[in-house]
């Protein structure tokens, strides 16, 4: 009795979890197709024609692909800047209008960000950061800021500041407790942080296409229209090197975060 | 003076992010609030009015819109989170769920939500794959007997590319707080007769439930405000709010933005109401389950 049960929970799991990969197992076999026709069920023919005409293409995909890594990286240094004395102060002190703060820096996860930055694009086209590489980065903060405030909020959380007083107490100036205390006590949580930060910043189209005007050109931006216009092949090939770009800089931080301190890397959402 | 500045130092920390937070994205909010009020001075609208809301709120396209896109986010949410419950607490039993949770964590951060719809489009459309095999099965016996599910007025296409993103986010949210309950609160209601429906039901869903609440609202809240994948896979008509809103906004004559800047300021009021319940549904199921576990 026991046993059937255990073995029909099993099969729901793994069905689930072949339900979440079996698309990606398409889109893999479609990225490297030369045809695939009605009604077959498998590609009639094999080619690396995809590939080859992204990096044929005009769009000059090695700088593409540098400029969307180069504009997330430093999205993801600036909201970790932001986020790490904002967490500091939500994690370890009790003040006036703390609730209040929180809800207004998780508040970007909930209003969409779309409508958002339809209201502030005649202003930075003003100011002139409307369809500059700046203006992109500004805008890219606002999704990722309550993401990289509340991990490391919780990671404060744990920590505390029973360290930081040590140092204090021993004659260690305030920069020296954070670059030997603070720092290496939260890198796990800054890793962690850094790793959903840059994916969410990578993955944006709708920021990048309104805020960078088709100046800024990332990934997604290049991606897009094939997918709108159904072109399987491309859109896949297209798909597979924005995942393998990511999964790669996953890999690398977490392994780095593993080798640091042999613990695990979690995505707290 | 120590006290003061003791006083004051949550502050000073929080100020840069603030600092953005209300610089973007309070500043958006109020220029898109004012526009839709009818200030627009850049080309000559300076008296407030409220003609474009009502304009607005009695056109139909503008309320087929607004039910589409809520229609869409809750079947997609609610299922989302009945099954991504099930799925953590499966998971809960299973023993060897680190690769299940390697995979449940990973792919859907790393999949856009572009590429999703991507996805969806390979299997559920016409020539994708789910036709075909059904061709093959002999179940249809042509391409045109299978119901379009992309583009279509019911938006299966777009719940679909949702709930494959949102199902395993559930999961991993509501399994990791599944396993931080402390077990031996499992085992007095063990000993003390409870069977395990019943455990479920009255130990770790209620403690699990302002986590299931606040992700819920989070995924509603993104469903209702998004753009991608309506446009990538929505109908023609209607059309989500936020597609509608660009649709206004990409307008040529300038006249027409407070137009769009209403469609937004309702997308924003409604997931304002969204943040209050957040709040609310923490401080009361919130209270107490902390210490427990």
């Amino acid at each position: 009795m026991r046993k059937t049960r255990s073995l029909i929970n099993n099969l729901i799991l793994y069905s689930a979890v072949f339900l979440l990969l079996f698309p990606i197992v398409i889109l893999i076999l479609w990225s490297f197709t030369k045809s695939w026709p009605w009604p077959f069920l498998l590609p009639k023919e094999l080619s690396l024609r995809g590939f080859q005409s992204i990096i044929r293409s005009g769009n000059n995909m090695g700088n593409v692909v540098l400029c969307s890594i180069c504009l997330s990286m430093t999205v993801t240094i600036l909201t970790l800047a932001l986020s790490i004395p904002a967490a500091k102060a939500l994690g370890l002190y009790n003040f006036k209008g703390k609730r209040a703060v929180k809800m207004l820096i998780l508040a970007p996860l909930i209003v969409p960000t779309v409508s958002v930055s339809m209201g502030i694009h005649l202003a930075f086209m003003k100011i002139g950061l409307a369809n500059t590489f700046l203006g992109v980065v500004l805008v890219h903060l606002l999704p990722c800021l309550p993401y990289g405030v509340r991990i490391l909020t919780d990671v404060f959380e744990i920590t505390g500041d029973k360290m930081e007083i040590q140092a204090k107490v021993l004659g260690a100036r305030p920069l020296q407790v954070f670059l030997h205390i603070t720092l290496p006590m939260i890198m796990p949580g800054i890793l962690s942080a850094g790793s959903l930060i840059f994916i969410v910043s990578f993955s944006q189209y709708f920021l990048t296409f309104l805020i960078g005007g088709g100046r800024v050109i990332t990934l997604p931006m290049v991606m897009f229209p094939y997918i709108q216009s159904g072109d399987r092949i491309m859109a896949s090939s297209y798909s597979l090197v924005f995942l393998a770009a990511s999964l790669l800089l996953l890999i690398v931080l977490e392994k780095t975060v593993k080798s640091y301190y042999k613990t695990e890397n979690h995505f707290y959402i | 003076m120590n006290n003061l500045k003791v006083k004051f130092k949550p502050y000073i920390l929080l100020a840069p992010a603030l600092f953005i937070i209300l610089g973007i994205f309070m500043t958006g909010i109020i220029i898109g609030f004012a526009q839709s009020l009818g200030y627009f001075p850049v080309i000559g609208l300076r008296e407030l009015t409220l003609k474009y809301y009502k304009e607005i709120l009695t056109d139909k396209e503008f309320l087929t819109s607004l039910k589409f896109s809520l229609y869409i986010s809750l079947v997609s949410s609610v299922i989302a989170v009945i099954t991504g419950v099930a799925l953590a607490y499966l998971m809960l039993h299973n023993k060897h769920k680190k690769g299940v949770e390697q995979v449940l964590y990973k792919l859907p951060i790393v999949v856009p939500h572009i590429v999703a719809a991507l996805l969806m489009y390979n299997i559920l459309s016409q020539s994708g794959l789910l036709p075909r095999l059904l061709y093959n099965l002999g179940v249809i016996n042509s391409q045109q007997e299978f119901p379009a599910l992309i583009f279509d007025k019911r938006g299966i296409g777009v719940i679909a590319a949702y709930l494959w993103k949102e199902i395993p986010f559930i999961a991993m949210v509501v399994y990791t707080v599944l396993a931080n309950i402390n077990d031996r609160l499992t085992q007095v209601a063990l000993n003390l007769g409870a069977s395990k429906g019943q455990i479920f039901w009255h130990v770790l869903l209620p403690l699990a439930m302002p986590s299931i609440i606040s992700s819920f609202i989070i995924i509603f809240a993104f469903s209702f405000g998004a753009y991608e994948v309506p446009y990538l896979l929505g109908p023609t008509s209607p059309k989500a709010l936020a597609v509608q809103a660009y649709v206004e906004y990409s307008h040529p004559d300038l006249a027409n933005r407070p137009y769009a800047m209403a469609v937004n300021s309702i997308l924003t009021i409604i997931s304002f109401i969204l943040i209050w319940i957040y709040e609310k549904s923490f401080r009361i199921l919130g209270g107490n389950s902390e210490e427990i576990r």
